[in-house]
Parts: structure tokens; sequence; C-alpha cells
């Protein structure tokens, strides 16, 4: 799995670039609109992360010279400015999703899995995780071969934490990606923690034990040990 | 008091003085000079009276018996003024009279008293004195009517000035563009506050362009500080101390509370200066359902019951972000105000929105809700910002917008009345039932 991560800010690439590689990924790096006009004619790309705001350019114009090379690398693109013009004309353009800066990393490796998956590159048409199977097409969950029922919310999270594996995810992150990001952090913990419990005891009723750790002050993390 | 009222009461004081002794001056003038006239005719007479008498020729008799009065005996000398019986009109006769001694070439020597009537001086002085006087009230009172009619149209430009003033709003981002009037004082006031405006629009730019570019530029180190911190969160050393993680946490808490404020305030000062301009009908019934499912979690989480009434109803031109900000705070703020086992009431009609949640009385004047930082509970950790945006967006689209507490039901509602007509940002309608 080859990404481009287009990002002009080195201290925030070192940041995603740490947070990126857990996951498999190769990871190249563009600084400019320069490098990555340059990357995106030379290669080729199952995704590409893109900031908006360039210093030598318009990222939105990355987009677009994608676009018509008819490259099948999907797009994730971050936009500075919480301006929605611009997250629309991304998303019109033919972005698959949008980041509102500052996010979560956390989030993003969430986003970046549901553009992978529903590109379904490498035929990873489902996710393995110690005993668990999901089949994200039907929204089926199977521990050890027996299905589990889940609410929506508690798939969300399910899928949400898969992206995430062996990584500590803070309330806040939770809260947003489960209630999108206009929930005040403040008010939006209670609910995490029903969330948690219930998807906690149903794991446990299968026998999938201590997937789930909780990080006490910080949040919590899917345990692969 | 008008400045004109003011100045036209000074030169109506003076007038009224200057009147007054105006008149005084020229009765005495006139009356002085009537009398000399009157002696030195006396006077001419006495002269040819004595001619003849020393000539030997006899004193000739008078017309009239007032005129002339011959006396043998002594009588003071000089001029003096008298009065006689009028013997027809019987009343008082007002006389100038001169009283010499002559002496006959033939004989003892007589005293002679020449006298002349006073009445046609007084007719002429009073002629003079009423004309006079006539044409001074016609003066002042003309004055007066001028000064008025030169208020009305001299001072226009002045009252163009001050309308052009009140109507003033620097949000508009353009300076006051007044005319030069032919007078050059008011042509100078023009350019005085036009060159004042220019320079306010310049400063509100630039303090603009400032706000926004800080809370542009503050947005990546917040960005870097909040991913780093998470990529520290992740580090095996934390587990080592278990107070060094939820440290983390709370900093990265702050991080993203930070960072929302300023999308908060960036939001409102992008209203304020009408960066908003492109509007699509957007469906508020459906954008109220949208965030009903949006805020479903929450809404569980704290177990209130959601009561939505809305009926298909007709599309507003609005921008459809700020649509969404108003809805989604207004939601919010019931959510956050509200009490346990509570529910929000959303009501949608064609002509308004109301949104109501049972609480306790808040308190205090409902006008101060919608300030910048004002919060219910002086620790909640939102900066409270969200009904200021609400107020804003309102003032924006031209809505009204309104708060009732009702202490019988303990209900709050907000209600934002898309008929509201224009309402600037003061002159919301707030009351208290």
């Amino acid at each position: 799995m080859k990404l481009l991560l287009v990002e002009d800010e080195p201290a925030l690439r070192a940041a995603l670039l740490d947070s990126l590689r857990p996951g498999g990924y190769v990871v190249e790096v563009a600084a400019d609109f320069a490098q990555a006009y340059e990357k995106i004619k030379l290669y080729r790309y199952d995704c590409v992360l893109l900031d908006l705001t360039l210093p030598d350019g318009n990222g939105l114009d990355l987009v677009r010279a994608l676009k018509a090379d008819g490259s099948p690398a999907g797009v994730l693109i971050f936009t500075a400015r919480d301006t929605l013009e611009d997250r629309i004309a991304g998303l019109d353009l033919g972005a698959d999703d949008y980041l509102v800066k500052p996010f979560h990393l956390s989030e993003l490796n969430a986003r970046l899995r549901a553009i992978i998956r529903r590109r379904q590159f490498q035929g990873q048409h489902h996710i393995v995780f110690r005993d668990l199977l999901v089949w994200p097409d039907q929204a089926e969950v199977l521990v050890r071969g027996e299905p589990l029922a889940l609410t929506r919310k508690e798939y969300d999270l399910l899928l949400y934490l898969l992206a995430n594996p062996d990584r500590v995810l803070t309330k806040e992150a939770i809260a947003e990606h489960l209630c999108g990001d206009a929930v005040d952090a403040a008010d939006s913990f209670d609910f995490i923690y029903t969330h948690f419990k219930n998807l906690r005891k149903k794991l446990q009723e299968k026998g999938a034990d201590h997937y789930i750790r909780t990080m006490y002050g910080v949040g919590y993390k899917l345990s692969s040990e | 008091m008008k400045l004109l009222a003011a100045t036209n009461r000074y030169y109506l004081a003076l007038a009224a003085v200057l009147f007054a002794v105006g008149s005084g001056a020229l009765y005495y003038g006139v009356n002085r000079a009537l009398r000399h006239e009157l002696g030195e005719q006396l006077a001419e007479r006495r002269a040819v009276l004595t001619q003849r008498a020393e000539a030997g020729r006899p004193l000739p008799a008078p017309p009239f018996d007032e005129e002339l009065a011959v006396s043998a005996r002594p009588r003071p000398l000089g001029f003096a003024d008298t009065a006689l019986l009028d013997a027809e009109e019987h009343e008082w006769v007002p006389y100038r009279q001169l009283t010499f001694a002559v002496r006959p070439a033939a004989g003892p020597p007589v005293w002679v008293t020449l006298r002349k009537s006073l009445v046609e001086t007084d007719d002429l002085l009073k002629v003079i004195l009423e004309a006079m006087l006539g044409v001074l009230a016609a003066l002042l009172g003309g004055a007066a009517l001028l000064n008025r009619w030169l208020a009305g149209r001299l001072w226009a430009p002045f009252r163009h000035t001050l309308g052009a003033l009140r109507g003033y709003d620097l949000h508009q981002h353009r300076p006051l563009d007044l005319p030069t009037p032919a007078i050059a004082e008011f042509a100078e006031l023009n350019q005085a506050l036009t060159h004042l405006s220019q320079r306010l629009v310049a400063d509100y730019e630039t303090l603009r362009e400032f706000t926004a570019n800080a809370a542009h530029e503050t947005q990546t180190p917040l960005a870097i500080m909040q991913a780093q911190l998470e990529q520290l969160l992740q580090l095996p050393a934390l587990e080592a101390d278990p107070a060094a993680a939820p440290l983390l946490a709370e900093l990265y808490g702050a991080t993203r509370r930070l960072s929302r404020l300023h999308q908060a305030l960036g939001l409102l000062s992008r209203i304020e200066n009408r960066q908003f301009a492109a509007a699509v009908p957007v469906r508020l019934d459906e954008l109220l359902a949208e965030k009903a499912r949006h805020f479903g979690p929450l809404l569980d989480a704290r177990g209130l019951a959601l009561r939505l009434h809305a009926p298909p109803a007709p599309a507003l031109q609005m921008h459809p972000g700020l649509a969404d900000s108003l809805l989604h705070n207004l939601l919010h703020n019931a959510i956050k105000h509200n009490e346990a086992g509570g529910d929000v009431t959303a009501t949608l009609t064609a002509g308004a929105l109301e949104i109501s949640n049972p609480g306790a009385d808040p308190g205090g004047d409902p006008a101060r809700f919608f300030e910048r930082f004002r919060k219910h509970r002086a620790t909640a950790d939102s900066p409270g910002l969200g009904l200021s945006i609400v107020q804003q967006i309102c003032a924006y689209y031209g809505f009204g917008l309104s708060y009732a507490f009702e202490p019988a039901g303990r209900r709050h509602a907000l209600r934002v009345s898309f008929t509201g007509g224009p309402i600037a940002e003061k002159t919301a309608v707030l009351h208290k039932r």
C-alpha cells in the first residue's frame, strides 16, 4: 500500500509519518506543490493525503491533475481553513474525503482505511484482528466464526478501533468520530463510556476478552496482545 | 436648544435693546432739534419787532391773542415753556415763549412775550417716531424670518451629513461618501469626516486582516501541537508513570479546545465581515432531521428526549454553512442547559423556528446571554460563543431572535422568526415573560 503525503509543515509531516508507519504503508512525502506534482506524474500511489494550502500552489490543482490523468488513487484532503467552499470544491473534483485541520491522527487512520476499503485495493475485503473477522461490505463481525450482533454505533466504534490497533485513542478523538466534529469534547465523554461498556460486554460474551484496554485519564486502546 | 434658536435669541435680545435705546435717542434728538428750530423762529421775530419798535412804528396786532402779549410791567426775560387754555377746545395747549423788553422810540419800555404753539412739533415728533419705529420693527421681523428660511436652506448640507453619519456602518467597509457643499465650513466638515471614515475603514481592515491572519496562523502550530501530543501519548515509556499519560491527555484536550475556540471566533469574524454571500435554498426541516441524528448519541447519553415538529417547510435562502451552524448551536445550547430527564423540543413553521428545553431560571438580563464568552456556569468548558454565533447569523439574515423563560413550566425558549425583518445587533427583541 503506497501513499503520498503532501504537507508543507515539517513538524506536522513528521507526526503524520509516525502515525501512518505502524499501519504497514509505504509512505512517500512531498513538502510543496512542485515536489508533489512531480511525484504524482512519475509514480502511482494508492492514496494521496493532501494539504490544500501549500506555499507554492493550491492543492486543488493537484486533485485536478490526478483526476485528469485518470489516476485510480484515493484522495484525502486536509483543509486548514474550515471553509466550506474548499471542502466542496475538493469533493466535487473527486476527492474521497476531507479532514479539517487540526485533526486527530487516529481519525486520519480511520478515514484512510475507509477510503482504501471502499476502493477495495489488493482484494482487502475483510479485516482480521486476533479472533475477529470483519466483512465491512456486509457490516458483518465474526468472533471465531460466530456472528456478533452489534448496534450501528458499536460497529462504527469497532471499525474505528480496528483502524488504529495498539494505538492510544483519546476520548476527544473517539467522541468526535462517533458524533461528528461538531460536538464539544466537554459534553461528549459520558456516552463513550456506555458504548465501550456494551461493546466490551458483547466481545466478552463471545470469548474475545481484554481486547479493549482502558487508558486511565486518557482514553482507550485496542490491544493485539 | 438648536444652534440657530440660540443665536436668534441673542440677536433678538440685542435688537430689542438697540430698539429701546434707539427710540429714546430718536425722541430726544428730534424733540431737541424741533425746539431749537422753534427758539430760532421766536428769536427772529424778536429782532423784527425790536427793529420796528426802535424805528418808531407801532407793534403789530397779532391775529391770535396767544401769539403776542405786551405788558407794561417787567416780566422774567428769556425762553420758557407754558401752557394756555384753549377757549374753544377747553384744553391746555403747550407753548414755547420768549419774553424780551422793547424800548420804543417814544414812550416807556414794554415787555413783549412771543409765543408759538408746540402742538405741531409734538405731532411731527409723533409721526417721525412712528415711522422710524415701524421701519425698525419691520427690519427686526424680517431678519427673524430670513434667518428661519436660511436655516432651512443653508443648513441642509449639515443635516445631510448628520444623516449620513447616523446611518454609517463600519461593517460595510465603505468610507463615507459626502458631497462638497457650496458653504466652505460644511465643505471642510464633510472633507474632514470623509477623511476620518477612510482612516477608520483602513484601520478596521488592518485589524480584521490581522485577526484573520492571527487565527489562521495559530491553527498550524495548534495542529502540530495536537499531532505531536497524540504521538507522545503512544510512547510505551508512559506506562512507567501512571500520572504522565493523564497530564498529556489534558494537554491534548486543551489544545483541542483552543482550536475550537479559534474556529468559533473565526466564524464570528467571517460573519461580521459578510464573507458568506453565497446563498442556496436550504430546507430547514431536512437539516433539522440531519442534526437530530447527529446529536442522537449525545441526547441518549444525557437521557434527553428530542421532540421534533418539523413538517416540510419552504426553503430559505441561506449559506449552507451558516444554516448548519445556526441549528447546531441552537440544539447544542438546548442540550447543554438541560436538566436530567428533560427534553429538547424543536418546532419549525414557515415563519419561525422555536427550540425549547426545561431548565432552572437563569436569572440576569436575557440580553446578556448573547454576549461573547458569556457562560451559564463559570466552570463550563465551552467558551460560551454558541449564542453569539446564533445572534450574528440572525442579524446577518435579518431574522428576529428572541429569548423567553416561562417560570411556570420552567422552560427556556429561543425563537428565530424568519420574517423578523432586518434587525440590528443590539435591537434583537429580548424579553422575559
